[in-house]
């Protein structure tokens, strides 16, 4: 019994020596802003790999939402005659939820993993070993720019998503099915805020995008560098990553819609 | 040794993970030499260099280097002094995203403002030096062990250090990449005035080139010298690893409990 209590108390102190150490790694990170000549060039490398190469993912499933919300949508709303808020539907679930949140869990997929597998891989090799023996810090060398990247990339690839979802919900709703297009596109444009809703989902995808991108770099930097810490490295990337988005968009749209 | 000392160990105690390390290792490395650290595998020789390097820090002791005590330098101090030092790591460590040119080429862009031209210049000269100004175009992957560790050796001196340490050159390497190691190590602490600390196990090849040696075992130093001096050492510890004898006072059997009774005999039969 007292064996017990005993692991539950070091796993306990384990999890806090681990978050001590990540809240020091981002400090660190943060300490040393990147040097506008020499740093750039890194950042737009890292923008490409994290950002642009996400695209793909990200377009094919906010299509894919957007027009499984419409059919969804038009089902249930046909029953009360009024599939014409369809737009105004398939627009604030979007902007205020699904965007954010399907981007950043397929984000920490994609790129989150991605980061991870690399740090982990670049020190498994004693690549930051190295680099910190030239004297060059491997946390404002490597880390720095990821991090930057993903909090940079994500907010505009959720825009991206949520523009995809509705011109693919148009698609179904308007092409297939028969909603009269402006219908689709007044209601929306009446419904939704421009502060409200747009600004708060991006303030969302904000905050999941440093989420992410942290967790990512920390768990690539904090592994152990051998086949099997790397591979649980990248495994916890996306599962941290996933339930802390999860967990902060309800904190979020509580204190954003929760006021009734 | 007439020559001065470039690093100074004194009583240094290293522990990791509940185990101890360094017991009061004291360590003396002259500048302009090379100087060979040996001992078995898992005596803590890497750990050794990256206290040097001020990776670690001792729990207590002192490490001096080129007159800085490293473990109380302040993270920009460090970073300073490493430029002066050269490491040349086991796997190489090449940044594997970049070709051997450009490996070659990232302390320069660093650390220095040279143009470019300059830059192409000095890697060009380091290459040559390896034997690879003909292999620049090639990324990491599609290099031999002994050419990733020659491209290692290139960038770690691409500033010129005063030191250069080199973790297990030798180890996992064909006889012609050793032999080319052998000579790049050698040359190099001449025409460059170069420190040099090497890692290594292999007695044969590091006793061949070193001025100075020494065996660290069980976190201590068991016995140090010049090449002839360690042969004649008195220590049978000594003698059991410079000859690679299987049994002696390291023994062959990991402890363990009486063979008899792990194979169920005891008492009765003969």
């Amino acid at each position: 019994m007292t064996d017990r209590i005993a692991a539950l108390g070091r796993r306990g102190l384990d999890i806090i020596a681990s978050l001590g150490r990540s809240g020091r790694f981002l400090a660190g990170v943060l300490a040393g802003i990147p040097r506008p000549v020499s740093g750039f060039p890194l950042l737009v490398q890292q923008l490409y790999s994290v950002g642009v190469l996400s695209l793909p993912i990200v377009l094919v499933s906010g299509l894919f939402i957007g027009m499984v919300l419409a059919l969804q949508g038009y089902t249930i709303l046909s029953d009360f005659g009024s599939e014409a808020a369809i737009g105004q539907m398939i627009a604030l679930t979007l902007v205020r939820e699904l965007g954010p949140v399907v981007t950043a869990l397929l984000f920490a997929g994609r790129a989150g993993s991605a980061l991870t597998a690399e740090i982990g891989l670049m020190k498994a090799t004693e690549q930051l070993s190295s680099m910190e023996m030239m004297g060059v810090d491997p946390l404002r060398r490597v880390i720095a720019p990821r991090l930057w990247a993903g909090f940079i990339a994500m907010p505009v690839l959720a825009v991206i998503f949520t523009v995809v979802g509705i011109w693919g919900g148009m698609l179904v709703g308007v092409e297939w099915l028969g909603v009269f297009d402006g219908a689709y596109w007044g209601n929306m444009q009446s419904a939704v805020n421009f502060v409200d809703d747009v600004l708060n989902g991006v303030i969302k995808s904000v905050v999941f995008g440093f989420v992410c991108a942290w967790i990512a770099v920390y768990q690539g930097y904090d592994c152990v560098p051998t086949s099997a810490g790397i591979s649980s490295a990248t495994t916890k990337t996306v599962v941290y990553s996933s339930l802390a988005v999860l967990g902060l968009d309800f904190a979020l749209t509580a204190v954003m819609f929760g006021d009734f | 040794m007439e020559s001065s000392a470039y690093i100074t160990l004194k009583d240094v105690v290293f522990s990791r993970s509940g185990r101890r390390i360094f017991d009061g290792v004291s360590l003396t490395i002259p500048k302009g030499r090379i100087t060979a650290i040996m001992g078995p595998s898992g005596t803590g020789k890497t750990t050794l260099l990256r206290l040097i390097g001020g990776q670690l820090k001792p729990d207590s002791g002192q490490v001096n280097v080129a007159g800085h005590e490293v473990p109380r330098l302040k993270r920009k101090a460090l970073y300073t002094l490493r430029e002066k030092m050269g490491m040349l790591f086991q796997s190489g460590a090449l940044f594997t995203d970049l070709s051997v040119y450009e490996n070659v080429a990232f302390p320069l862009r660093v650390h220095t403002r040279l143009p470019e031209d300059m830059i192409r210049d000095i890697v060009l000269m380091k290459l040559e030096a390896v034997g690879l100004r003909g292999a620049r175009g090639l990324m990491p992957a599609e290099l031999s062990g002994g050419m990733t560790r020659r491209v290692a050796l290139a960038r770690s001196i691409a500033l010129d250090p005063e030191l250069v340490m080199y973790d297990e050159p030798f180890t996992g390497q064909d006889p012609i990449a050793m032999g080319v190691l052998v000579k790049l190590i050698r040359d190099l602490n001449s025409s460059m005035g170069l420190t040099s600390v090497m890692v290594s196990h292999d007695v044969k090849e590091s006793l061949s080139i070193c001025h100075y040696a020494c065996i660290i075992a069980d976190g201590k130093v068991i016995g140090e010298g010049t090449p002839e001096q360690l042969r004649a050492h008195p220590s049978e510890r000594v003698q059991q690893f410079l000859n690679g004898e299987p049994d002696g006072p390291v023994p062959f059997h990991y402890p363990a409990s009486s063979a008899a009774s792990d194979f169920g005999v005891t008492g009765g039969r003969a």
